[in-house]
C-alpha cells in the first residue's frame, strides 16, 4: 500500500509530484522519493535526477522541488519489504543509474529474481522486492542491443519480458534515460492516467490528477501505457496490440479533497454524513441486481474493518426483518469456508481495492456465487470483479478511520433490504436528515473528558447495537491508542466483566427497542461494578438518565434513524477524545487507509 | 484588496433560529444570508475572502467548502466581540482590506465605493437607530459612534462594513471596534463616512420576513422538479430538481422552492414564500409570505402566512396562524411588530391549532389543538 504518481509535460514536474503525493500521504508516509528526467535533452543528456527520504513528503523541505526536468515519477511508501529508510524508499534504480521505479504493489518471487540477478553481477542497493524490477529492465535493455534492437523496439522487448518475468501484484511508473516519455504498467495495484492539456499524469487515485484535469482513464489489469510528451499510446499484454479505454471524465471537485476550515479531515468528513446518507440511500439500484437478490437463498458478506462491521448491521436488520439469513465474514478468513450455491456474496470495501476483500471475492466468483461489491471508488479493482456494483455516494475520504464511508455503506445495505423487505424503512429514512443534523450538535466534550484518562474501555450494545458498540470501539482505538474492546452485551459476563473496575469507562447504546430491559439490567451490574457509565439512549429516557454517569440523548425518531444516530455519537466521541490527546487524527500510526497486501 | 467577513456570532437576537447554525447561515430565498454577503464582496472585485467562524463553525465551514470559490476561514474559539474576531484574521491580512459583517445583506456597489476609500464605513439611515451604533457624521466625516445608545441623536447607524489599513491591529486586544473608530476619527485620522445604498439587517426572528421579500426578487426563475400540468405556475418562481407540484396546485411568485420537496394537490403557495429542500405541503393547505425552511412540513387545510418554519418542524393538519401587528417583549422591552408566527426547529405543532403572533421554540411540542400566544422556550410541551 504506497501511493504513486508520474507526470510527463512542458512544466517542471517535480512540484507536480510533490503536490500529488501530498495527495496520496493516506495511502502510506513513512518515506517518499521522487525522480525526474529532462526529457527535451538530446542524447546523452537526460540523466536521471533522484532524491528520496525517510519522513513525510508534507514534512519535506523545499529542496525536493528543486529538481529539474519535464518528465517525473515519485512515490510515497507504506513498507512491506524492507525498514523505512532512505535506502529503501522509491525510486529504484538499476546499477548504471539510467532506470527509475515506483511500484505499489508486492513481487512474489522477487527472492529467487534477486538471487539470480545478483549471480548475473548485478549490486543491489535496497531490501525492497522493488529493485529487482529496475535491474531486470537493465538486464532485459541489455539483451535488446545485443539482438541489434533500439528505440521504442528496445523498450516494447523489456517491458514484454519484464511482464513475462515478474508475479504478484503492481502498478509501475518507469523511468528510462533518452526515453522521451514514461512507462506505466498495472496488474492487480491500482493505476489511473489523466489526460491535460498537453501534458499527461499517472496516479494511484484519482485526487492528484483531479487538480490538472477531470477526463481520467481507467487501465485494466495487465495494460501497459507510454505516456510521451505527443500523446499515451496504450497496449494489452501478452498480446502486445493497442488497446482502448474509456476516457471518463469525473466531477468529483479536488476542492472536497481539501479539508477548508476543519481540523482534521475526520471531523469534515463526520460533518458531511447526513447528505452522504441521504444520497447513498436514495440512488437507484438496478433492476438486475435487485432481481439478483430478491431470489437469494442466502447472503454472504465478506469485508474488513470497519466495513465488516457495516455488514453486521446489514445481518441483523436482514435477518429480523426480512427472514433471509446472512452470513459476516472477514474477508481474510473466507477462504477457509465454502459457500453454497444459491448464496449472493457481497464484497463491502470503501477503496475497492482491500486486497484480502478482493482475494474472497474472486474465491466466491470461482465458486459460481453471484457477487456483488458496494465500494466508493469508482472504476477500482473490485468493480471489475463483480457482477453488480453498488456505490456508495461518500466522496474521498481522507481520513485513515472510516466515517463517512461507513455511514454511506450502511445507507447502500439499509437499502438492499428496504427493498427486498418491500420498503420498509423507506419512508423513515426519507426523514433521516434533519435527525442526522441534529445529531451532530452533540458535545462529547464530558465523554471524551472521561475516556481520555482511560487505559480501558467497554462499548457495549445488544441486537444491532452489537456490531455499533464494535465499531465505536474500533474508532476509539485507532485514532486515541486507547484499548477499547466492543462486546455483545450478554457476553459481558462470560469473562470480560472481571475486567470491570472504576477505572474502565464503558459505553453503552440502549434505545428504546425491543432489548431494552435486559440492557437495562446490564448496565446496573456495570454500575454496581463500580465501571462509568457512558450511556447513549432515547431521547427524553429519564430512568436511563438516572443510572447512567453520562446520559447521551438521542435525536427523538423512529428506531433505524436512532442506530445511525448512535454511529455518529461514537465517532464524534473518538475523534474528540483523539483530539485532547493530541493524537494525529488523520493518520494515526502503523495504519493505512487502503490495504492491499495480504 | 482583501475582504473579512465576520461569521463567528450565534445572533442571539433571532433566537430560537439558531439552535443549529449561527445567523450568518440563516436561509432567505433558500440561501444562506453570508452567501449573498460573499456574492456582493466577489461582485465588487475582491477574491481574497477571509471568513472568521465560531458559534456553530462546523457548519459554516462544511457550507463554504461548497462554494465554487475558495475562502480561507479562521476560527475565534470565543465569541468576544468584532475586534477579537478580526483579530483571529490579522495573519492573513496582507494590506488594506474591508470588514464586513457576515449576517446583514449588503450590496456589491456600496462596497465598491467603500473600497475606493482607506479607513471609511458604511452607514445607513434606520428608524430604530437605537439596536446599532448610532453615528455622528460632520462634512462626511464621522465624529464618534455610540453603541445601542437607549436615546439615538441621529437616525444613523453603522452597517459594520468598514474599509481598513492594518495598523488597527496596534490597538491592544481589549478595544472594542467603536471605541477604535471613534479613537482614530479624535486623533488625527478621519473616518469617511459612506452611506450604503441597499443594507439590511434582521434583528429578531420576525425581520428575516423582509428580507426574504427582498431576497426572492434577485432569485433567477427556474422550473426543474416534476411539475403538473394542471398545476398554476405564476410569476417569478423557482423550483429546484426532484420537487413535486402536485395537480392543482397554485403556485404565485416570488416563489422559491427547493429539492426533493412535495407540494400537495390543491396547495396555494403565495408571493413572499421560500420553501426548503424536503419539505411537505400537504393537500388544500394555503402558505403566504412565510419561510419553510428544509425538511418541515405542514399538514392539509393549513393557513400558514407571516411565518418562520424552521428547520425539521412539523405542523399537523388545519393549523391556522392569525397575524397582527401587536406588542411583543424582548429583554423587558415592549414593541410592536407585525408576524404570524415562528416555529423553532424539530418542533410538532398538534392539528387545530391557532398560532396567535406567537414564538415557539425548538424541540417543542404543543400537543392539542389550542389557540398559541406570546412565546414558549425551547424544550416546551403544551399538553
Amino acid at each position: 500500500m504506497c501511493g504513486i504518481v508520474g507526470y510527463v509535460g512542458e512544466r517542471n514536474a517535480a512540484p507536480i509530484i510533490v503536490e500529488g503525493l501530498k495527495c496520496l500521504e493516506y495511502r502510506g508516509y513513512d518515506s517518499f522519493g521522487l525522480a525526474v528526467a529532462d526529457g527535451t535533452a538530446t542524447d546523452g543528456g537526460g540523466k536521471l535526477t533522484v532524491v528520496k527520504k525517510q519522513g513525510r513528503i508534507s514534512d519535506a523541505g523545499s529542496d525536493v522541488s528543486l529538481a529539474c526536468g519535464n518528465i517525473g515519477i515519485g512515490h510515497t511508501r507504506w513498507a512491506t519489504h524492507g525498514v523505512p529508510s532512505d535506502v529503501n524508499a522509491h525510486p529504484h534504480t538499476d546499477c548504471t543509474g539510467d532506470i527509475a521505479v515506483v511500484h505499489n504493489g508486492i513481487i512474489e518471487n522477487y527472492a529467487e529474481l534477486k538471487k539470480t540477478l545478483i549471480a548475473e553481477g548485478h549490486v543491489f542497493k535496497s531490501e525492497t522486492d522493488t529493485e529487482v524490477i529496475a535491474h531486470l529492465l537493465e538486464k532485459f535493455r541489455n539483451a535488446a542491443a545485443e539482438k541489434g534492437l533500439s528505440g521504442i523496439e528496445k523498450v516494447d522487448f523489456a517491458v514484454k519480458n519484464l511482464m513475462d518475468t515478474l508475479e504478484g501484484s503492481f502498478a509501475l511508473l518507469i523511468l528510462i534515460r533518452g526515453f522521451n516519455g514514461l512507462i506505466a504498467i498495472k496488474r492487480f495495484s491500482p493505476l489511473v492516467l489523466g489526460i491535460g492539456d498537453d501534458e499527461l499524469f499517472a496516479s494511484s487515485d484519482m485526487t492528484p490528477i483531479l487538480e490538472h484535469t477531470q477526463k481520467i482513464l481507467f487501465l485494466e489489469d495487465n495494460d501497459y501505457a507510454y505516456l510521451m510528451p505527443d500523446g499515451i499510446r496504450l497496449f494489452g499484454y501478452p498480446s502486445a496490440k493497442t488497446v482502448e479505454r474509456d476516457v471518463k471524465t469525473v466531477d468529483w471537485d479536488v476542492e472536497s479533497a481539501k479539508k477548508g476550515g476543519y481540523e482534521y479531515f475526520m471531523e469534515k468528513e463526520i460533518f458531511e454524513q447526513p447528505a452522504v446518507f441521504v444520497n447513498s440511500f436514495r440512488q437507484k439500484i438496478d433492476d438486475g441486481a435487485v432481481s439478483v437478490l430478491k431470489k437469494a437463498s442466502s447472503i454472504t458478506v465478506v469485508a474488513c474493518g470497519s466495513s465488516y462491521h457495516a455488514g453486521l448491521i446489514f445481518r441483523y436488520l436482514m435477518e429480523k426483518y426480512c427472514k433471509i439469513p446472512v452470513r459476516v465474514e472477514i474477508a481474510s478468513e473466507f477462504l477457509n469456508f465454502t459457500t453454497a450455491k444459491g448464496t449472493v456474496v457481497i464484497a463491502v470495501t470503501q477503496s475497492g481495492e482491500t486486497a484480502d476483500t478482493l482475494a474472497a471475492l474472486r474465491h466466491a466468483k470461482a465458486n459460481g456465487c453471484p457477487v456483488f461489491a458496494v465500494t466508493n471508488v469508482l472504476g477500482s479493482s473490485v468493480t471489475r470483479i463483480a457482477d453488480y456494483v453498488l456505490y456508495t455516494r461518500a466522496g474521498p475520504e481522507i481520513s485513515v478511520a472510516a466515517t463517512k464511508s461507513f455511514i454511506a455503506q450502511c445507507a447502500v445495505l439499509l437499502r438492499i433490504v428496504s427493498i427486498i423487505g418491500k420498503g420498509i424503512f423507506e419512508k423513515e429514512l426519507f426523514e433521516i436528515y434533519p435527525v442526522l443534523e441534529e445529531t451532530l450538535l452533540f458535545d462529547p466534550a464530558d465523554a471524551s473528558a472521561v475516556c481520555k484518562d482511560a487505559e480501558n474501555i467497554f462499548y457495549v450494545g445488544r441486537g444491532v447495537y452489537y456490531p455499533i458498540s464494535l465499531e465505536g470501539a474500533l474508532k476509539m482505538k485507532e485514532i486515541t491508542y486507547i484499548h477499547a474492546e466492543g462486546c455483545a452485551a450478554g457476553e459481558l459476563k462470560h469473562g470480560p466483566f472481571s475486567l470491570l473496575t472504576p477505572k474502565t469507562p464503558v459505553v453503552a447504546v440502549c434505545t428504546k427497542d425491543d432489548a431494552y430491559p435486559v440492557m437495562i439490567s446490564n448496565i446496573k451490574e456495570m454500575k454496581a461494578r463500580g465501571a462509568p457509565v457512558i450511556a447513549i439512549g432515547s431521547g427524553g429516557d429519564a430512568d436511563l438518565k438516572e443510572i447512567a454517569d453520562i446520559f447521551i440523548p438521542l435525536p427523538r425518531s423512529k428506531n433505524i434513524c436512532e442506530v445511525i444516530s448512535a454511529t455518529i455519537i461514537l465517532q464524534m466521541i473518538a475523534y474528540n477524545t483523539a483530539v485532547l490527546l493530541g493524537r494525529d487524527v488523520d493518520k494515526p500510526r502503523n495504519l493505512a487507509k487502503s490495504v492491499t497486501v495480504i | 484588496m482583501q475582504a473579512v467577513i465576520l461569521a463567528g456570532g450565534e445572533g442571539q437576537r433571532v433566537r430560537p433560529l439558531t439552535h443549529s447554525q449561527p445567523k450568518v447561515m440563516i436561509p432567505v430565498a433558500n440561501r444562506p444570508i453570508l452567501d449573498y454577503v460573499i456574492e456582493s464582496v466577489e461582485k465588487c472585485g475582491i477574491n481574497d475572502i477571509i471568513v472568521v467562524a465560531g458559534y456553530r463553525k462546523e457548519q459554516v465551514i462544511r457550507y463554504l467548502n461548497d462554494l465554487d470559490t475558495g475562502v480561507s476561514v479562521v476560527v475565534q474559539k470565543k465569541q468576544l466581540g468584532v475586534f477579537d474576531a478580526l483579530r483571529c484574521a490579522k495573519d492573513l491580512i496582507k494590506g488594506d482590506f474591508l470588514l464586513i459583517p457576515g449576517d446583514n445583506y449588503i450590496d456589491s456597489e456600496s462596497l465598491s465605493r467603500l473600497k475606493a476609500e482607506r479607513n471609511a464605513m458604511l452607514t445607513a439611515e434606520h428608524p430604530y437607530p437605537s439596536n446599532y451604533g448610532v453615528v455622528s457624521v460632520s462634512g462626511g466625516m464621522v465624529k464618534g459612534i455610540s453603541e445601542k445608545p437607549a436615546l439615538a441623536e441621529s437616525m444613523t447607524v453603522s452597517t459594520g462594513c468598514f474599509s481598513l489599513t492594518p495598523d488597527i491591529f496596534n490597538y491592544p486586544a481589549t478595544c472594542m471596534i467603536p471605541d477604535i473608530i471613534t479613537d482614530m476619527a479624535k486623533n488625527g485620522r478621519p473616518i469617511r463616512a459612506v452611506p450604503a445604498n441597499r443594507w439590511h439587517d434582521a434583528i429578531y426572528a420576525w425581520d428575516l420576513l423582509k428580507m426574504n421579500r427582498m431576497a426572492l426578487e434577485m432569485v433567477k426563475p427556474s422550473i426543474s422538479g416534476n411539475v403538473s400540468k394542471s398545476a398554476s405556475i405564476t410569476g417569478h418562481v423557482s423550483i429546484g430538481i426532484g420537487t413535486v407540484i402536485s395537480p392543482y396546485a397554485v403556485v404565485s411568485g416570488d416563489v422559491v422552492i427547493g429539492e426533493n420537496s412535495y407540494i400537495g394537490p390543491h396547495t396555494c403557495i403565495m408571493p413572499g414564500t421560500s420553501i426548503g429542500s424536503r419539505v411537505r405541503v400537504e393537500p388544500f393547505t394555503y402558505v403566504e409570505n412565510s419561510i419553510l425552511m428544509d425538511d418541515s412540513s405542514v399538514g392539509s387545510h393549513c393557513r400558514i402566512t407571516d411565518s418562520v418554519i424552521a428547520k425539521g418542524a412539523k405542523l399537523g393538519s388545519n393549523v391556522a396562524v392569525e397575524p397582527s401587528y401587536s406588542a411583543v417583549e424582548v429583554d423587558g422591552h415592549f414593541f410592536k411588530a407585525f408576524f404570524g408566527s415562528v416555529v423553532g426547529d424539530n418542533s410538532t405543532v398538534a392539528p387545530f391549532t391557532v398560532l396567535k403572533h406567537c414564538v415557539i421554540g425548538n424541540s417543542s411540542a404543543v400537543e392539542n389543538g389550542r389557540i398559541i400566544e406570546g412565546f414558549l422556550p425551547d424544550g416546551s410541551i403544551v399538553k
